[in-house]
């Protein structure tokens, strides 16, 4: 009986100890292979002709993300500017309210991006009447800009916080007056030894935007309570530019401070529709010229899916979207890979075959990128569509 | 009865498509071919296989069965198969025959359900190729599965003239499916893979009549015919074809030297290379007739006991139906050992078998399996 257990226990634990299956067998085809695999082809599809359009205005004048100052950029010159509220001029301690006596201030910025390769720059601080909104054009703001209305400038090496520091009799440049409300207004113009630009959080960007930080004291017998400040964020900010025209309808058009996108309408192959499996699907934009932008700030250019195609408005495809880096200066054509949103015209209740694109940070940005649209002569819109097609391999 | 009308129920609902050891000699064709042996049979190299009452291969075998039996076998292969490609090991574990067996009371006969591997078309395969796209060499993995075989389900009855002569009539439902996924996949990620999966599904037919006939004490003969119809081809629901299914004319004898040593042999011919036509037809290389010649003994340690612990072994010699380069024979050659062990009064027990097999291909291509069987019968 020892025997017979012996010769059973063996044979379960071969069993047990090899049940789980490891088939793959290297192969030379085509001895082995019954049948070819998945076929692979390439086809290139040209955005319909005269179905594609810029369309400008995505953008609420106060939307924007950033604020551009420039200084005589190809991409536009722009200058910025940022008004503060009425301040108190006392801060309230242990219940009372105790007169501040200033001794300093700051006025804070927070750098997105800049031309790391441009050494020198500075922003201008000027004051300026707090008069302004979203109608102030760039030659009245730019106006302002004059060495009198100068409070200071600062020294922009890198991103992050750029700070103005005021004392003494400087600290009367910010000194706020009935005729204006008690608000101060601020104007900003860079200077640098070549023409460049930086961008600055506009108050739409997280929970940086330009703030004034007042240094004072007040007369309290604590002494560890008598140095006091008053931080004031800005309640308006802004920029003007002057860029370069709008391109004509030979060209498509992304970014500005309005917001503009372009709409591509395409065609799918019926051969594709049927039965292909998108590998890789490319859109292909051929830039009209170099790339206007701010070097070492490249701009994203967005491409989305569309819900239903009805134009400008047209809704998007929810978490249907590509993205792929646009570079200033650059004239070479350029390229997103939009498999994910390809694949979805070869489904069943298909969205429209239409792409929408744009650019990120739109508004925000010095990038003005200008591709050929499908009415130029050549370079017209294209995807790139690598497929698979059913082999039904298995022969025997 | 109740009892044997369950067993046969289990049977049924049992026979779906089941497989038996996977072979890189499997791709082509229809696939590996399958032996419809018991694990007894398996252990004597199939030399017992058209006296065997528990093997499905001749249904004369069950003439003198007396009581209602049923088996299960499970079978484990390793195997290192070689290609001009590389090599590869793998293991895997198969179900490939369950048999239910029992007297029809009152009468002469005996009637039968089982369920075996007819050929097996499990397989998984690998390749690489580079394909220049959009301008670039870009290299490519494929794989190629393929799940499932035909298995053979038969309805058998034997007509027991005496203890001297069984004549058995078999009836044969061949199905089953290959359920083929195929995937690439690209070095350059910027290119999703592809998948394509389909079934490729079989029907058919056959009858086989078989004999075993009882000459003096010592020699028994044994004879099969079997002819099986074409067998429909369908992807996916859509008709692909028809292959002609082989006839199979089988023979063999059993001798007995005294009391406790038997030895059996036989051949079997294959007329496969019908269906060469139909396969070329479908994409395949073709089809080859073939011939299997077995030889196996059996040593009673105890002839009133006949399954306590007996030593048996076996060689086979065969040659495969489906060439992976047409003009190429493959052969495949066999040796096994096995025993068996019953119980409570023979109502249970289990049968083992330990065989190497080695295939030979041409052109680079060859193959070693070791196979472990086990099986389980019981008595109701």
């Amino acid at each position: 009986m020892n025997r017979v257990s012996l010769l059973a226990m063996i044979a379960a634990a071969g069993i047990l100890a090899a049940c789980q299956e490891e088939l793959t067998t290297p192969v030379d085809c085509p001895e082995l292979c019954p049948g070819n695999s998945l076929i692979v082809l390439d086809t290139t599809i040209e955005a319909v002709f005269d179905r594609d359009s810029t369309f400008t205005g995505y953008l609420r004048a106060t939307d924007i993300p950033a604020l551009l100052v420039s200084n005589a950029l190809p991409a536009g010159d722009a200058r910025s500017w940022a008004t503060f509220p009425r301040r108190s001029d006392s801060v309230t301690v242990d219940g009372l309210a105790h007169a501040l006596t200033l001794d300093s201030a700051a006025i804070t910025f927070h750098v997105l991006a800049l031309d790391k390769t441009v050494t020198g720059t500075q922003l201008v601080v000027h004051r300026i009447a707090p008069l302004v909104d979203t109608n102030t054009t760039f030659a009245e703001i730019d106006a302002q800009l004059t060495p009198g209305s100068e409070i200071g400038s600062i020294a922009v090496s890198d991103t992050g916080n750029a700070r103005l520091v005021l004392t003494g009799d400087a600290l009367q440049n910010i000194a706020v007056t009935e005729a204006d409300s008690f608000r101060l207004g601020i104007g900003l113009r860079l200077n640098a030894p070549s023409p460049t630009g930086i961008r600055l959080a506009s108050l739409n960007f997280d929970s940086r935007p330009p703030t004034m930080t007042l240094y004072g004291k007040i007369v309290i017998a604590d002494t560890s309570k008598v140095r006091q400040t008053l931080t004031a964020v800005a309640d308006s900010a802004n920029y003007v530019i002057t860029a370069p025209a709008p391109p004509g309808q030979e060209h498509l058009f992304l970014g500005g401070k309005q917001g503009s996108r372009a709409i591509l309408r395409f065609i799918p192959p019926a051969a594709l529709k049927d039965s292909a499996i998108i590998l890789r699907a490319t859109l292909e934009l051929t830039p009209a010229g170099p790339q206007l932008g701010l070097a070492g700030d490249p701009a994203s250019l967005e491409v989305r899916g569309v819900l239903a195609d009805v134009g400008a408005k047209s809704p998007y495809l929810s978490g249907v979207n590509a993205s792929a880096q646009l570079l200033a200066g650059v004239s070479a054509v350029q390229s997103v890979d939009i498999r994910n949103i390809v694949a979805t015209w070869f489904v069943a209740g298909a969205p429209p075959s239409t792409l929408m694109i744009g650019i990120t940070p739109e508004g925000g940005s010095f990038a003005r990128p200008e591709f050929f649209s499908t009415r130029s002569p050549s370079g017209r819109p294209r995807i790139r569509i690598t497929y698979a097609l059913p082999s039904q391999p298995g022969h025997p | 009865m109740r009892s044997r009308l369950g067993s046969i129920l289990l049977v049924a609902v049992a026979a779906g498509p089941l497989a038996a050891q996977s072979s890189q000699f499997g791709v082509r064709g229809l696939g590996l071919p399958m032996r419809p042996l018991s694990v007894r049979s398996i252990g004597t190299g199939g030399g017992f296989g058209l006296f065997d009452s528990e093997s499905t291969f001749n249904p004369a075998s069950i003439g003198l069965v007396s009581f209602t039996r049923a088996s299960f076998q499970t079978l484990q292969s390793w195997r290192r198969s070689v290609s001009p490609a590389g090599v590869a090991t793998a293991q895997d574990n198969r179900y490939p025959g369950i048999f239910v067996a029992g007297p029809v009371g009152g009468t002469p006969l005996a009637i039968s359900l089982s369920s075996s591997g007819y050929t097996d078309r499990n397989f998984s395969i690998a390749s690489r190729d580079t394909l220049v796209l959009r301008g670039v060499p870009v290299e490519t993995t494929d794989t190629l599965r393929s799940l499932g075989g035909v298995s053979d389900v038969r309805a058998g009855i034997a007509w027991r003239g005496s203890t001297n002569l069984q004549v058995g009539l078999g009836i044969h439902l061949l199905t089953g499916s290959n359920r083929i996924s195929s995937t690439r996949r690209f070095s350059d990620t910027s290119y999703a893979g592809a998948a394509e999966q389909f079934t490729v599904s079989y029907l058919g037919m056959g009858v086989s009549a078989g004999v075993v006939a009882r000459l003096g004490r010592a020699v028994s003969l044994a004879g099969l015919v079997r002819a099986d119809d074409k067998l429909h081809v369908e992807r996916d629901s859509s008709r692909v074809g028809t292959t002609k299914l082989p006839v199979t004319l089988a023979g063999g004898v059993r001798v007995q030297f005294g009391d406790q040593l038997l030895v059996a042999g036989g051949a079997t011919y294959r007329t496969w290379s019908s269906a060469d036509e139909d396969i070329v037809n479908q994409g395949g290389i073709g089809s080859v007739s073939t011939t299997e010649v077995n030889v196996g003994l059996e040593y009673l340690r105890d002839p009133r006991r006949p399954n306590n612990l007996p030593l048996r072994l076996g060689f086979y010699r065969a040659r495969l139906p489906f060439p992976v380069i047409r003009g190429q024979n493959i052969s495949e050659t066999g040796i096994s050992i096995g025993t068996s062990k019953r119980f409570v009064a023979d109502r249970a027990g289990f049968d083992i078998a330990l065989g190497e097999v080695w295939r030979k291909g041409g052109a680079g291509f060859s193959e070693r399996a070791t196979l472990l069987t086990f099986g389980i019968s019981v008595r109701p």
